[in-house]
């Protein structure tokens, strides 16, 4: 590709033939004001804002730069008096029909339009016709649901035959790209179509926002790159879009891309999985999904959080604030019903939620609990402090949350029912807000991943430690390490020390070079065994593996695997293999000792 | 018809066809164009046929619809030939008596042309002032021929520009003869045409197109039409020659809706073309192929612009697109496409046949050949008249046009539609060519020539212009959709009285930004009329603002209509046919307009009987107070 | 509507290329307008989008989306008819029929239309009726032509 150079606002350009004079400015850092303009999209000529003046010689020609090609020797003023002329009637006019569009009065601002001295026909339109949601729809979604109609000032941006066609012929796939996309907001979906659109729930944001098929999971994430969600990009539906693509400045993006497998050969392997939060929705008299303001404890995270869904407001779902909140404990833990264990960290992020409550959103807290578990440093501290600031702790398991009120008080709110035992009653509490500390169960696909490395779990699901007191991030498969909550639930200072715990045992093992075996592992009599295979079967530690030696076929015992268990001497039909110091000949004589008197 | 394998052949039909014609035998021919269809020209024809048949009359003489012959004022025209005696104005019932004389040689006095300016009948087609003053190398073969036959065209050496070309000349050499010619462009644009041509042959991509533009939409425009109704071999033979030229096998001519006979004539003329070998493949046995579709254009002025044109033909709606690339070098599905006018690709077989010296001898400087006008408006001999570049725009309104009817005053003529201005009677010396017309604010457009007289309110014209324009535009671009409505909200509030110091400045503002910014033409011509007629009729924006006063009294809202008590003679007319009922009055009682009622229809002042003139519009001024009830009394005898 | 002709005259255009504005023009030929079903066909046929038809249709005068009246009343208001007082014609026939241009009467009797030049200037003002020219118009002579259709 030719590469041309030419001068903008008296700077020397370097641009590639067939790029256009905005594209060459936007290069280099000058700025043209558009309104119809989309890198993505063809580039359109109709607001005819980016209007800049350009010299050839001594002729000088108005011209849009989002559509003039760039040539060599060009000169182009993108702020001389002329083109600051027209571009200042040219918002005057839109101001004039679309008074309220922010977009406009931003420009009418910045180029010093205070009023307009033309006539408005409909105060409240706000489209300007750019015909960004018409060209998005066509040419990236594919779909064509809407389009321009009429011509001249009755031009306007509908659905044929608009409300009255056939569901069949309702193109739109309530994608949403139109709203997205326009400048002023006036195209809305409900009024394209009566589809209503699914969002694409985040599950960083525990569903409490929807995200893009392409996305970044979440701000710390880590690479910190992007990801395309196959099933749901328009691309791989419709074959068409590709805005991503064409808007990634690096390049990055490749719709050809596929997963590799990538075959690597270790010695040790750390197992840090994590755990599940516990699904409320199996006790359905918390009402968690039934009602709007039943929250459980990832989700209160999110809504805490600066960088949420609500920017850090505690809010109710109609975007009230809360003026009372109830927490509740235990819930799927210390219960016959689900998870006899205690999740051990819900006690403290309670306490945490009910002071954030207080702080933030000023509301009376209730909290529920059955016992309060401050084992940590400053932990007994902060119960005591929260107390003392006026957060009500009620001594009871929740028995149910309702809606339905028995007096006015109740009207509206969420209704606590829990038993309090230390005034020996049933309590009704209205609340606006409830959040369940729900347990920290083992991950849904924990049998997969214990059988991937060949580990054990306990009862409760978490994995099998090698020794619940002396050996706690190792596991009985050498080599094979446990960090973290996916050994049982546990707090944030407490997984940091496990994992350099377990960092420190991986890396020992890695530095010594040289592992210590057990001697009695298995060995083979090459002049008994046929090569049957029994004891590669039995062996859950693949040591043994019958091979071809000199024509025949014999077992060889890889003795690295080896943990001298012995099931491969009690299959084997021959007695060819058997533990070493533990062979028949040697039982025997250590028996033939003990028995002599 | 056998199919032409070669220029020979080519020649010998034409001499079979001449050799079985006799110059001498009479034939009537009777102008079919639309305009004198409008008069019942189908009857005339009809009647004609019958009496020749009644009369037994059909071997000796003959009967033939020709397209329009350009009088259009006084249709039907019939035209007596080999002597050329024209007879206007001609009704069914005059049939018989104009068969009998063409059989006897004799002339129909009462059906000839007066000179109302000698009072004398003119036998003579060609004596008749309309026609003499014209230079009609184009149009005039009209009258000689019935578009629905090919014989006619091949008599009158049709095609052999063609044959010629095909034969003896290369692409190159076509090229070089068109460039010397010096022929512009007579679409409006006036654009050199051998250069273009000359662009779309350089540039790269296959295929490349050729165009007809017939869209023809500047309103009082229709030159093209009755060229391509009258003549359409003519614009076939001109376009297969700059096809050959150009290096393109496939045209598209482009016909807008409004034009059924022309898109009827035009199919039949391709069929003929085709079936003789002139048109489609090996064309006369040349090699050359060259095929023609016709595209139908669906009622938008817009889509006569060359780039919606070709966005148009390729199914789309028909927008203008940006223009920095040219059409000639990406137009029709990015191809190289070479779009001219009508009345271009009709010129060029005579500059092939005449030789590009004979063309160049004939106009200005700056502007070769004849342009078809259409002269239209407040002038007498309203119709289609041919003239050379350079001729004064005086003698078009005066000794082809006849001056103005009914003894008013001149004002002004528009050219070239509603991109073009208005030229008031100062430059009426001023020599009539694409220059000099641009140099005056105005253009030569299409063609477009609208005469007017006093009567005529020069900002109700820019209004009306803008309020075609605002119709017609696409309402792609901002300052057009936004900028001409806000003009034609300015001009209707002067027009209505609502006008407020400042609205020309604003006007001249708006203007100036439309002409920078808009997309295509139409926006950036939008100001023209409106900026003309501000330039050489101020003072008449400065009576609507400033007096609200509509000085040709045409502005209804500043207009008034009042019966002057002396005049009425109480004759009832136009009480009777007030459709407000707005008039009080009776046999002998003098008539009163309600203003309050009145609608300003003007039903009154035309039919008051032109002996009183009683009804008299009024504006600028209140009108006078009405007579006492009982001072209404017709005194008869009165003066 | 019978989509036979609808099928009928796509069928015409086989295999040609940027035919719709002719499809379309030759629909409301035949059916004196363009219902809607006519533009679901056409896009199922052609695989057009349905908006890229709806639009076409919309934008071009020739076409129309609403049913028409039985007759087809164009005014002329080009330059020089216009020049000639073509407008109290119009205003005449609109007060008359009680219809603005684009419209049709409820009986659906007429439907009035403004054209911009039909090429018979000598004649202006000019008003066509169903394809017959009457020239030389005046509001009390309008008004009588078109009370003699029913």
């Amino acid at each position: 590709m030719n590469e041309v150079t030419l001068e903008i606002d008296g700077q020397k350009v370097r641009a590639e033939e067939g790029t256009t004079i905005l594209e060459a400015a936007r290069s280099v850092g000058i700025d043209i004001p558009t309104l119809c303009y989309h890198q993505a999209l063809t580039p359109y000529g109709g607001c005819r804002l980016c209007t800049v003046e350009i010299f050839r010689g001594r002729r000088s020609r108005i011209v849009t730069s989002c559509v003039y090609p760039v040539d060599e020797g060009l000169v182009v003023k993108t702020k001389s008096d002329t083109v600051i002329r027209d571009r200042k009637m040219l918002i005057e006019l839109m101001l004039a029909h679309a008074p309220k569009a922010k977009v406009i009065q931003d420009l009418a601002r910045e180029y010093g339009v205070k009023e307009t001295r033309f006539k408005t026909e409909d105060p409240e339109n706000l489209c300007i016709l750019c015909g960004l949601c018409t060209r998005i729809c066509e040419e990236r979604i594919g779909v064509s649901a809407i389009n321009f109609v009429g011509r001249g000032v009755a031009r306007k941006v509908q659905t044929p035959f608009q409300g009255t066609l056939d569901v069949d012929f309702d193109a739109c796939i309530a994608c949403g790209s139109c709203a997205s996309v326009c400048p002023t907001g006036a195209i809305k979906l409900e009024d394209i179509t009566p589809k209503k659109p699914i969002p694409i729930l985040s599950e960083f944001e525990m569903g409490l926002d929807s995200r893009a098929p392409i996305y970044i999971p979440f701000a710390q994430a880590i690479p910190n790159v992007a990801t395309l969600d196959r099933d749901q990009c328009v691309h791989f539906a419709t074959g068409k879009c590709k805005i991503c693509e064409e808007s990634c400045e690096a390049g990055a993006i490749d719709f050809e891309q596929e997963d590799e497998i990538i075959e690597v050969e270790v010695g040790t392997i750390i197992v840090a999985t994590g755990y599940d939060q516990f699904d409320p929705s199996v006790i359905p008299q918390y009402g968690y999904k039934k009602y709007d303001n039943v929250l459980t404890g990832l989700e209160f995270e999110r809504i805490t959080c600066a960088a949420g869904p609500t920017e850090g407001k505690i809010l109710l779902k109609d975007g009230r604030e809360p003026e009372s909140v109830a927490i509740v404990h235990c819930v799927g833990s210390r219960d016959q019903n689900y998870h006899e264990y205690c999740s051990r960290v819900c006690c403290m992020y309670g306490l945490k939620y009910a002071h954030l409550a207080k702080e933030l959103a000023n509301a009376d807290v209730y909290e529920f609990y059955i016992d309060m578990r401050c084992f940590g440093e400053g932990y007994e501290e902060f119960y005591k402090r929260l107390s003392e600031a006026g957060v009500n702790f009620i001594r009871g398991k929740v028995a149910k949350v309702t809606d339905e009120a028995i007096n006015d008080e109740e009207k509206g709110k969420l209704i606590v029912v829990s038993e309090d035992t230390l005034l020996g009653k049933m309590v009704r509490v209205p609340v606006d807000m409830v959040i369940l500390c729900c347990a920290l169960e083992a991950r849904s696909d924990a049998e997969n991943v214990a059988k991937l490395v060949n580990i054990n779990r306990r009862a409760d699901g978490f994995f099998l430690e090698r020794h619940v007191k002396l050996d706690p991030v190792a596991t009985p498969t050498d080599g094979i390490f446990i960090a973290g909550c996916c050994e049982g639930p546990r707090d944030i200072p407490d997984t940091v020390a496990q994992a350099e715990a377990t960092a420190a045992k991986a890396l020992s093992l890695i530095s010594k070079g040289t592992v210590t075996l057990e001697a009695a592992v298995s060995t083979v009599d090459e002049s008994i065994c046929h090569g049957c295979g029994r004891c590669e079967e039995i062996c859950t530690f693949h040591a043994p593996t019958i091979i071809s030696k000199d024509g025949v076929l014999i077992s060889s015992v890889n003795e690295a695997l080896c943990k001298g268990c012995g099931s491969c001497a009690v299959v084997c039909p021959t007695g060819a293999i058997a533990i070493k110091h533990f062979t028949q000949d040697e039982i025997l004589a250590q028996v033939a000792a003990l028995t002599e008197a | 018809m056998p199919r032409l394998d070669s220029p020979a052949e080519l020649e010998a039909l034409r001499q079979e066809i001449l050799s079985k014609r006799d110059p001498d035998k009479p034939c009537i021919t009777i102008c079919s164009g639309t305009g004198c269809h409008a008069y019942g020209s189908e009857k005339v024809n009809a009647a004609l046929e019958k009496e020749v048949k009644k009369q037994g009359l059909k071997a000796e003489v003959d009967v033939r619809r020709t397209g329009c012959h350009g009088f259009c004022e006084r249709g039907t025209l019939v035209v007596i030939y080999p002597d050329g005696i024209c007879y206007v104005n001609v009704q069914p019932e005059d049939a018989a008596e104009v068969v009998r004389s063409a059989k006897e040689n004799k002339v129909i006095d009462r059906l000839l042309y007066v000179d109302p300016t000698t009072g004398e009948k003119v036998i003579h087609e060609s004596d008749i002032p309309f026609y003499k003053y014209q230079n009609r190398i184009i149009f005039g073969n009209n009258r000689r021929i019935d578009p629905k036959s090919i014989d006619d065209y091949i008599a009158l050496d049709g095609y052999s520009a063609l044959s010629k070309v095909l034969s003896q000349m290369t692409p190159e050499q076509v090229l070089e003869e068109v460039k010397r010619s010096g022929l512009r462009g007579r679409g409006g644009g006036g654009f050199p045409t051998g250069w273009k041509w000359q662009t779309t042959r350089d540039a790269s991509g296959e295929p490349k197109y050729v165009i007809v533009n017939c869209d023809e939409g500047d309103p009082g425009a229709y030159m093209d039409r009755s060229l391509m109704e009258g003549n359409p071999h003519s614009v076939l033979e001109g376009l297969t020659i700059g096809a050959y030229a150009i290096g393109s096998h496939e045209g598209f001519i482009y016909v807008r809706a409004e034009y059924p006979l022309a898109v009827e004539n035009l199919d039949i003329a391709i069929q003929q073309a085709e079936g003789c070998g002139l048109l489609g493949k090996n064309i006369l046995g040349s090699g050359f192929d060259f095929e023609v579709k016709v595209h139908r254009g669906a009622g938008a002025f817009v889509s006569g612009e060359s780039s919606a044109l070709m966005t148009a033909i390729e199914g789309k709606v028909g927008e203008p697109r940006p223009k920095y690339i040219h059409t000639s070098e990406k137009g029709i599905w990015d191809r190289p496409s070479c779009l001219n006018n009508v009345e271009t690709w009709a010129n060029v077989p005579l500059i092939i046949n005449n030789g590009a010296n004979w063309y160049a001898s004939i106009g200005t400087e700056g502007s070769k050949g004849t342009k078809i006008f259409s002269l239209v408006g407040k002038v007498n001999n309203t119709g289609l008249v041919e003239v050379p570049m350079g001729i004064p725009l005086r003698d078009i309104v005066y000794k082809i046009g006849g001056g103005i009817p009914r003894g008013k005053k001149f004002k002004a003529v528009q050219t070239g539609g509603p991109s073009g201005g208005c030229i008031p009677e100062q430059f009426l010396d001023s020599r009539v060519d694409f220059d000099e017309l641009a140099r005056l604010g105005s253009m030569m457009g299409s063609g477009g020539m609208i005469v007017m007289d006093e009567d005529t309110c020069m900002v109700d014209t820019a209004r009306y212009f803008l309020d075609f324009l605002a119709d017609e535009s696409c309402g792609k671009c901002t300052p057009c959709r936004e900028g001409i409505k806000q003009m034609l909200d300015i001009l209707t509030d002067i027009c209505g009285g609502r006008g407020q110091d400042g609205d020309i400045e604003l006007l001249e503002e708006l203007s100036e930004v439309l002409r920078d910014t808009s997309l295509c033409a139409l926006g950036g011509t939008a100001p023209n009329p409106v900026l003309t007629t501000i330039q050489y009729f101020r003072d008449e924006y400065a009576a609507h603002i400033n007096e609200k006063r509509c000085p040709a009294y045409v502005c209804k809202e500043l207009v008034s209509y009042y019966i002057d008590p002396a005049k009425c003679q109480a004759c009832m007319i136009c009480l009777r046919n007030c459709s407000a009922e707005a008039i009080s009055g009776g046999k002998d009682k003098i008539h009163v307009i309600e203003q309050s009622k009145c609608t300003k229809c003007g039903n009154c002042f035309d039919l008051c009987p032109p002996r009183f003139e009683a009804v008299e519009k009024i504006s600028g001024e209140s009108v006078p107070p009405s007579l006492p009830e009982d001072e209404r009394v017709l005194v008869r005898g009165k003066e | 509507m019978d989509q036979e002709k609808i099928d009928q005259i796509v069928d015409n255009y086989t295999g040609e290329d940027g035919v719709l504005i002719q499809l379309l023009l030759d629909v409301q030929k035949e059916l004196n307008w363009v219902p809607k079903e006519a533009v679901q066909r056409i896009s199922e046929r052609l695989q057009i989008p349905l908006s890229q038809i709806y639009r076409v249709a919309s934008f071009y005068k020739s076409m129309s989306l609403k049913p028409r009246g039985r007759h087809l009343v164009n005014v002329c208001l080009g330059t020089a008819c216009q020049v000639r007082d073509g407008p109290r014609v119009m205003d005449r026939i609109r007060d008359v029929l009680g219809i603005n241009p684009g419209e049709t009467t409820p009986d659906m009797k007429f439907t009035l239309e403004r054209v911009n030049c039909l090429g018979c200037c000598a004649l202006g003002p000019v008003m066509v009726v169903d394809g017959e020219y009457h020239g030389k118009m005046m509001p009390a002579k309008a008004e009588e032509i078109l009370k003699g259709y029913v």
